[in-house]
């Protein structure tokens, strides 16, 4: 039981990154129908930009973490206004294919930059962890677990609770309806590109302490998102978590009592799974919010 | 000068080859309810697309308060006092039935929130069904419901003109009472409205006047009662006989 509830509080924290990453993508999809790619490409450059910040610049962590922050949203709108904006009026594929392009693009930059090393970040905290019960919770997986709390806690009093935030499920839902009320649909979409960019960069910041930092970080991640997001059904946000969590809680059970070096094959196990027994997902669209 | 002036309006879709609307001319004065009749295709919602700015007209112009919209956005265009209600109601599914009609709001420049909820109650005592509804989310609403639920959000833009495009498509003959039963009273309280109906009967009920379009032209306009005795126009449009 000892061993079940430590997994459990490591699996919760590695699912919270994918959660993170995943919220990214499905607010580009309701947002702006956008598929994007390059979303763990977005964990990778904020991992990046944290390394640069602590190790190079040798700034404090938490001031490195909000320039790093400010940056993210920078750079998403101008992911937005180089990879989407030229193609919006093109339909879905030109911009899932400009999306592939850019994390490449991302990675090659970043490599050219950086050189292929990985990096090693220090955790948020000097302290180890601390022991609860029976469970070591680990300093910088509780870091990941109340950031990624908090995100969504305000995630939702944003989008819930504030005006702009039901003008932004107003141009999610019907673009030339918001558009015709006088919403400004393109401050909607490009606030949305920031937020995303700045979720993604978030999460790569909170995982690099445990992971490596190097360039090809984003694109396992990414995968992992994706499959979040089909398990907790395509486009829905409460999906996005819960499925992020579930698949950190079962690659890392899986891992465990079953077999370490296939970690990875149980995420898209659980993907197959899904697309075979319930392909909408767990919060699969009861109804269709984008009529 | 009229308060909207469309004069020879040609307009086309990227998509398709040759013009949708060929040399329209239609004015509406402050205050009053005009309609624009004529079969399903005749072009009635891409004039009302055209002057909301959905689809860029090829030439000709359209002013409000003789200020040109030509070449204006969308969203510039309903700052200027331009609502359109369109086609199909367009209520957005995933809000609420407060939180849609709150939204009508967004073209105006600083209403306090607490304005806001103030003058979305005002639409409740104009369309008191819906105070129950107030709660209910966009997607579980009936066709009828959608339809108020549309207008009260275009009233709140505060508009000079409203468009509304076929309200009465798809309600039960009692429902479109009702639905026009809430147009008479918006003009009366002094709204100017464009009204799009192909349901020529209660349309010419509440208009003072009335344009009746065929194939992007203009074929007829005047007042209701004339437009019911033209003959050629009842025969293939109103569908039937004059009233007495
Ligand atoms: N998005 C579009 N693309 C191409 N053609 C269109 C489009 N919308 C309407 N049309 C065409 O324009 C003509 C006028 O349509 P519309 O203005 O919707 O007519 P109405 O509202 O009077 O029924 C029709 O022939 C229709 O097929
Ligand atoms: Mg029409």
């Amino acid at each position: 039981m000892a061993i079940f509830l430590q997994l459990l509080f490591t699996g919760l924290g590695i699912g919270a990154i994918y959660a993170l990453v995943a919220l990214g993508f499905v607010l580009l999809i309701r947002a702006a129908s956008v598929v994007n790619f390059a979303q763990g490409q977005f964990a990778m450059v904020g991992a990046y930009i944290l390394v640069v910040g602590v190790n190079v610049l040798e700034l404090p962590y938490l001031l490195s973490m909000a320039i790093a922050v400010v940056l993210m949203a920078v750079f998403g709108i101008v992911f937005a206004a180089t990879t989407y904006w030229p193609l919006r009026h093109r339909g879905g594929l030109p911009v899932i294919i400009s999306t592939i392009g850019a994390s490449i693009f991302l990675e090659n930059i970043v490599l050219f930059l950086y050189g292929p090393s990985p990096e090693v970040l220090p955790g948020l905290f000097d302290s180890p962890g601390i022991q609860i019960g029976e469970v070591f919770m680990d300093s910088q997986y509780l870091s990941i677990l109340v950031a990624a709390t908090l995100l969504v806690v305000l995630q939702y009093l944003i989008f819930e609770k504030t005006l702009l935030g039901k003008k932004l499920q107003a141009t999610s839902q019907d673009k030339e309806m918001a558009s015709l009320l006088g919403i400004p649909v393109a401050f909607m979409i490009l606030f949305t590109f920031a937020y995303s960019a700045m979720l993604g960069g978030i999460a790569g910041m909170l995982v690099a302490p445990v992971l490596f930092v190097s360039v090809g970080m984003g694109g396992l991640i990414a995968l992992k998102a994706f499959a979040a997001n089909i398990i907790g059904g395509y486009g829905s946000i409460p999906g996005a978590i819960l499925g992020g969590l579930s698949l950190g809680v079962a690659e890392t059970l899986g891992a465990s009592y079953i077999s370490v070096p296939y970690k990875d094959a149980f995420a898209f196990a659980m993907l197959l799974m899904f697309l075979m027994v319930r392909p909408q997902g767990l919060f699969g669209e009861k109804i269709s919010e984008k009529a | 000068m009229s308060l909207l002036e469309i004069t020879n309006l040609t307009a086309r879709y990227a998509s398709a080859a040759g013009d949708v609307l060929k040399g329209i001319n239609v004015s509406v004065e402050e205050g009053e309810i005009v309609t624009l009749l004529g079969a399903n295709g005749a072009g009635k919602s891409t004039t009302l697309r055209s002057i909301s700015g959905l689809v860029p007209f090829t030439s000709g112009t359209i002013t409000l308060n003789g200020q040109s919209l030509l070449g204006q956005g969308v969203e510039a265009i309903a700052r200027l006092g331009v609502s359109h209600v369109p086609e199909g109601r367009r209520v957005f599914p995933g809000l609420t039935v407060t939180e849609n009609i709150m939204l009508g709001a967004s073209n105006r420049k600083g209403v306090s929130r607490a304005e806001m909820m103030r003058e979305v109650d005002e639409k409740f005592d104009l369309v008191p069904d819906l105070i129950r509804l107030k709660d209910a989310l966009g997607w579980t609403l009936s066709g009828g419901q959608l339809q108020m639920v549309a207008v009260a959000r275009g009233l709140m833009a505060k508009p000079r003109v409203l468009l509304l495009d076929e309200p009465s498509l798809g309600l039960a003959p009692l429902i479109v009472q009702q639905v026009f039963k809430i147009v008479a009273e918006i003009r009366k309280r002094g709204t100017t409205v464009l009204l799009v109906e192909q349901n020529a009967n209660v349309a010419l009920s509440v208009a003072d006047r009335g344009y009746v379009l065929e194939t992007g032209r203009v074929l007829v306009s005047g007042k209701p009662k004339d437009l019911w005795n033209d003959p050629q126009v009842r025969a293939a449009y109103l569908g039937g006989h004059a009233i007495a």
